[in-house]
Parts: C-alpha cells; structure tokens; sequence
C-alpha cells in the first residue's frame, strides 16, 4: 500500500513539472509564431527589400513609409555605445572583485551590485532626463541632452549588473593553479591578471558582454524616455533616436488592428526578437564552452 | 490557418483571460475610463471631487493619448474614453462593425498653447510662419526671430491627440527632425532648458503662478499676418472661439455603459465639476 502511494505521488509529480516544461516551450513557441503570422501580413503588402533598405520611418504620412534602416541603426548605436562604456567599466570591476578586493569589501559589493539589478527601468529614465540628459547638454554646450548618448548611457548602467556578475564568476573561476604557475615564474599581479587570468576567462566574459548587449537592446522605457524619439536617421551620438523597442510601445497604443501599420510593429517587433535572440545564443554558446573547457 | 479562425482563437484566449480576471474583482461599481493626456488631470479631479458626494463610487482613470482610449472602448476595456479629437472615419467604421453605438459628450474646450524659451525674442507668431517650423521648411530661427540658432521641435508622441490635432490644424506633415516626448510636463521643461526650443502643450499646463513658469514664454497666435494675435490664456477670446488653437473635449460612452457613468456626466456638464473645469484652466462653452 505504501509502496503504490509513493509510486503515485512520484507520476503525478513528474506529470506536474513536465507540463511546467512544455508550458514555457508553448509559450515561446506561441510568441514567435503570432510575430511571424502577423510580419507575413506585413510583407504581402510591402515588399521585404523596401523594408531592409528603407531610410525612412513614417506610417502614418500620406504616403506610408516603412524602412527598418533608421530604427535599426538607433537600436545599434544606443546599444552599442552602451556596450563601450559598460564592457571596460563592467570588466574592470569583475577583476577587482575577484582578485584585489578584501573578502570584507567583497561582502559589500556584490550584493550592491545585485541591487542595482533591482533598480526599475523607468526610475533610470527619469535619471536620463532630469540628470544625465541636462547634465550631456551642458557639458558639450548643446541646446537639449536628449540624444543617443543619453540614452547609452542609461543603458550601460542597466546593463552592468549582468556583465559584472557573470564576468566575476568566470574570473573567479579560473583555476588558481593557473595563477600559482605563473607567480612561479615571477610574474607580478597585474601581468598575472592581463595575460593569464582574463584570457582564461575570456569565453566567460564574452559571454557577459553578449547577456548584457541582449538587455541593452531588448530595454524599452529607458530609452523611451530619454533618447528624444526623432525619426530622422540618426548621424551620431548627439543625435535624437527612435529605437525599435520605442517605436513599437509609442505606435502600438494608437494604431487601428488589422491594418499595413499594425502589421508592420509586428515585422519590426520580430528584426528585435532576433537581434537579442542572436545576443544571447552566442552569450550561452561562450557559456557552454567556458563550462567545458574548464570541467575538463 | 485563415484570418478568421486566427482571431478567433486569440480572442477565445483573452476571454478565458478575462473572465479570469472579471471573476477577481468586482467591476460593477468602477468606472474604467482612458484615453487622452490633455485630459487626465482634469479627469482624476473631477472624479475625485464627485466621490466627495458618492463614496460608493470609484473610477480607475488612466491616459496614453485619446487613441488609445477609442482602442480600448472598441476592445471593451473601457467604460468613457477621453478623447481630444473626434473620431476618425476609420474608427467610425470599425465601432460600426462592432456594432457599438457611442454617446458623444463635449465637456470642456481646450486650447493648445505654443510655448519657446523666455530668452527668445519673438512674443507672437502667425500661423503660416509656425506651420512652416512645424513642417521643418524653416529649421533657424534667423528668419523668425533674428537669432542664428537651428529650431528644436518638442511634440507628443503619434497617441497624442494634440499630436493630431496641430498636425491637422496646420495642415502639414511633422518634420522628421521633431522629437516625440511621453508629456505635456516633459515639453515644458524641456523648453524650460532649451533656447531654442518650440513645443506645444494644453493650456491646462502652463500654471496660473508666475513663478512655475519661468523659463518659458507662450506665444500669440495671429490667424495671418494682419491679424490680432491672440493668447490662448484669454478666456473671453476662446470663448468667442477666437484662437486658432482651440478644440472642443470629448468623452465617448458606449450605450451599454451610459446608465453606469451617468450621474458622473451630468456632475461634469452641470453640477459643482464645471468649477474644477474652470479652476484647472480649461473653458466652458454653453
């Protein structure tokens, strides 16, 4: 009797977290599919090769355009810039942590940067506009801060708990064999730390780089607020952007359903799905080779 | 799969969803309403003022720009959409097939102030100079204002109504240069740093206190070069209909809702809520 009753607990258990399982996959799976369904509608009223190479953004003149350049290259400058500042800030403090500082410092640290996971997006944009935007403008004598460089910086800050946790575990996770041999031969910290430890770890932290590149670019309200919105095609950091994710959350709210424009949010929404899709399979493909090649 | 059968599903989805939700709270007695930023504020103190007579009573307001409050009245997620324009004759095809007959009430008249920064010469502009700014033919203001300084367009975003409304009123496509900020607020302070900045925010904005409006300048408005030039902070101009910026507030109530919200109408159009209309820098037009 008791024996049945354990064995049944254990099938409807099982029966329980598969179906945990598959829900997540069904719900991936629905997601990109309702994307793909709705960018087909899209694409049989424009042409896919007026979309790619398209320089402009205006659905609603009279005469529609929907060229993805100008948002693309947004999300790429905001994102990428946000890549620039946080990668050597982001690096710089995984090292300290995992080779300079005190455990008692460690102790601190860490979970302050975790809290800075914790901080929401939007109180980052009201940052970006009554602080960081004002103070861009100041300091490089510009009527008003809300531009591309706002708006990367906002995003590295956001992006720096990721980059610096994941960077830290790879670092830290370099064997101290490694750092012993190399001592042995009379190397000082810093050489120890530029030429043995970071290369070792360096899968681990491209994969950092890529996890956090995929926040930046995924990262909606922040922008929003704080990068201007112009739809002109942007020409560098102190330019206003429009990036992908702002354009879907302004249009999305006023645009009829079933209708060219509408559809074409969708299309666009699915250029951002792969764009992070892509950020983050290289990120966990760094990963699995960072685990393998020191499981070894 | 086809179109039909597609929506169909999805909207099975949302249902199951909703009644999900529905059964969770008790949604006879709130009031949903959404829609235009113009008009939030003066909803949210209107509502509170009426709940002072009727503590049974309660409204969940919300804005994101009257578009969005006509897309959730079509989608049943609203009871009183505010709105800053009428409705499109898409809109009216698409509540046509729905087959949802709307109630219209006018409660209020906005104006639509253009403000620059108070360092900027100019007190007054005509309306075919400002279309021409607004449109990016004139991107200095050398030939407005003498000053050799490139203009800053500060609008709303696509949602917006008043977004629509100057574009319309105008006459003229944004120029692509023109940066879309989420407010009224943003714009004010926006300009309130930036010389040479142009925006447009509802005259219920611009505060009655001097002192909350340093920084910025609103201008008059002339019909054509001639003309008087007009502030949309002159009540008896607007209520001649005089500025060229002025525009009748609306709120649509489907049929079904119109006994829920009814009492709260007439206690906006008659009652003590035509005061706190007037007080919050709005006009009343009987």
């Amino acid at each position: 009797m008791q024996y049945k009753k354990r064995v049944a607990i254990d099938k409807i258990a099982k029966i329980i977290f598969k179906s945990t399982g598959y829900l997540v996959l069904a719900l991936l799976g629905g997601i990109f599919f309702m994307l793909l369904y709705n960018a087909i509608a899209f694409f049989l009223d424009v042409s896919p090769l007026d979309f790619i190479t398209g320089s402009q953004w205006n659905p609603t003149a009279a005469e529609p355009a929907y060229g993805i350049l100008p948002l693309i290259v947004s999300t790429s400058i905001v994102s990428l810039g946000a890549m620039l500042i946080a990668i050597p800030l982001g690096v710089g403090t995984a090292a300290f942590i995992s080779e300079y500082a005190s455990p008692k410092l460690k102790t601190i640290l860490k979970p302050a940067i975790e809290m800075l996971a914790a901080i929401p997006s939007v109180v980052i944009g009201f940052l970006g506009i009554v602080l960081v935007g004002p103070g861009i403008a100041d300091l490089n004598n510009l009527p008003n801060g809300l531009n591309a460089l706002n708006g990367a910086i906002l995003l590295a800050i956001m992006a720096l708990p990721t980059i610096i946790t994941i960077s830290e575990d790879a670092i830290h996770a370099v064997p101290q064999t490694y750092r012993e041999a190399s001592y042995g031969l009379g190397a000082s910290r810093w050489q120890t730390l530029r030429k043995i430890t970071i290369p070792a770890a360096a899968p681990g932290i491209i994969a950092a780089v890529m996890l956090g590149l995929g926040r930046a670019i995924g990262e909606t309200m922040t922008v929003l607020m704080a990068t201007g919105n112009a739809a002109i095609f942007p020409k560098g950091f102190f330019d206003s952007v429009k990036t992908i994710t702002a354009t879907i959350a302004i249009e999305m709210g006023e645009v009829p359903y079933q209708t060219t424009h509408y559809y074409a949010l969708f299309a666009i929404a699915i250029v951002l799905f792969f764009m992070t899709l892509v950020a983050n399979l290289i990120g966990e493909y760094f990963i699995n080779r960072f685990r393998k090649y020191h499981a070894a | 799969m086809n179109d039909m059968a597609f929506n169909r599903l999805i909207s099975t989805v949302l249902l199951g969803f909703s009644i999900l939700l529905w059964s969770c709270g008790n949604t006879d007695h709130t009031i949903k309403m959404k829609g235009s930023d113009t008009e939030v504020n003066l909803a949210v103190n209107l509502a509170e003022a009426y709940n002072k007579t009727d503590p049974t009573f309660s409204m969940a307001i919300s804005g994101g720009g009257s578009g969005l409050g006509i897309t959730s009245l079509l989608n049943g997620q609203a009871d009183i959409a505010n709105s800053s324009r009428p409705l499109t004759e898409e809109e009216q095809a698409l509540f046509k097939k729905k087959n949802m007959l709307l109630k219209t009430v006018v409660f209020a008249e906005d104006a639509t102030a253009f403000v620059v920064h108070s360092d900027n010469p100019i007190t007054e502009i005509d309306v075919k100079t400002l279309s021409k700014i607004m449109s990016g033919q004139v991107e200095n203001w050398k030939s407005v204002s003498g000053q050799d300084v490139p203009i800053n367009i500060y609008g709303r975003q696509s949602s917006s109504g008043t977004y629509s409304f100057i574009r319309k009123k105008l006459k003229i496509a944004y120029s692509q240069k023109a940066k879309e900020m989420t407010g009224n607020a943003q714009i004010l302070e926006a300009i309130k740093i930036d010389k040479s900045g142009i925006g447009y925010v509802g005259a219920g904005y611009i505060s009655k206190k001097i002192q909350d409006n340093k920084g910025i300048k609103v201008l008059k408005i002339k019909n054509d070069a001639d003309s008087n030039a007009i502030s949309p902070l002159d009540p008896t101009a607007i209520k001649n209909r005089l500025y060229f910026f002025q525009r009748p507030l609306y709120q649509f109530i489907p049929e079904k809702s119109w006994a829920k919200v009814l009492s709260f109408i007439q206690f906006e159009t008659k009652g003590e809520g035509t005061k706190i209309i007037e007080k919050s820098g709005y006009y009343l037009i009987q």
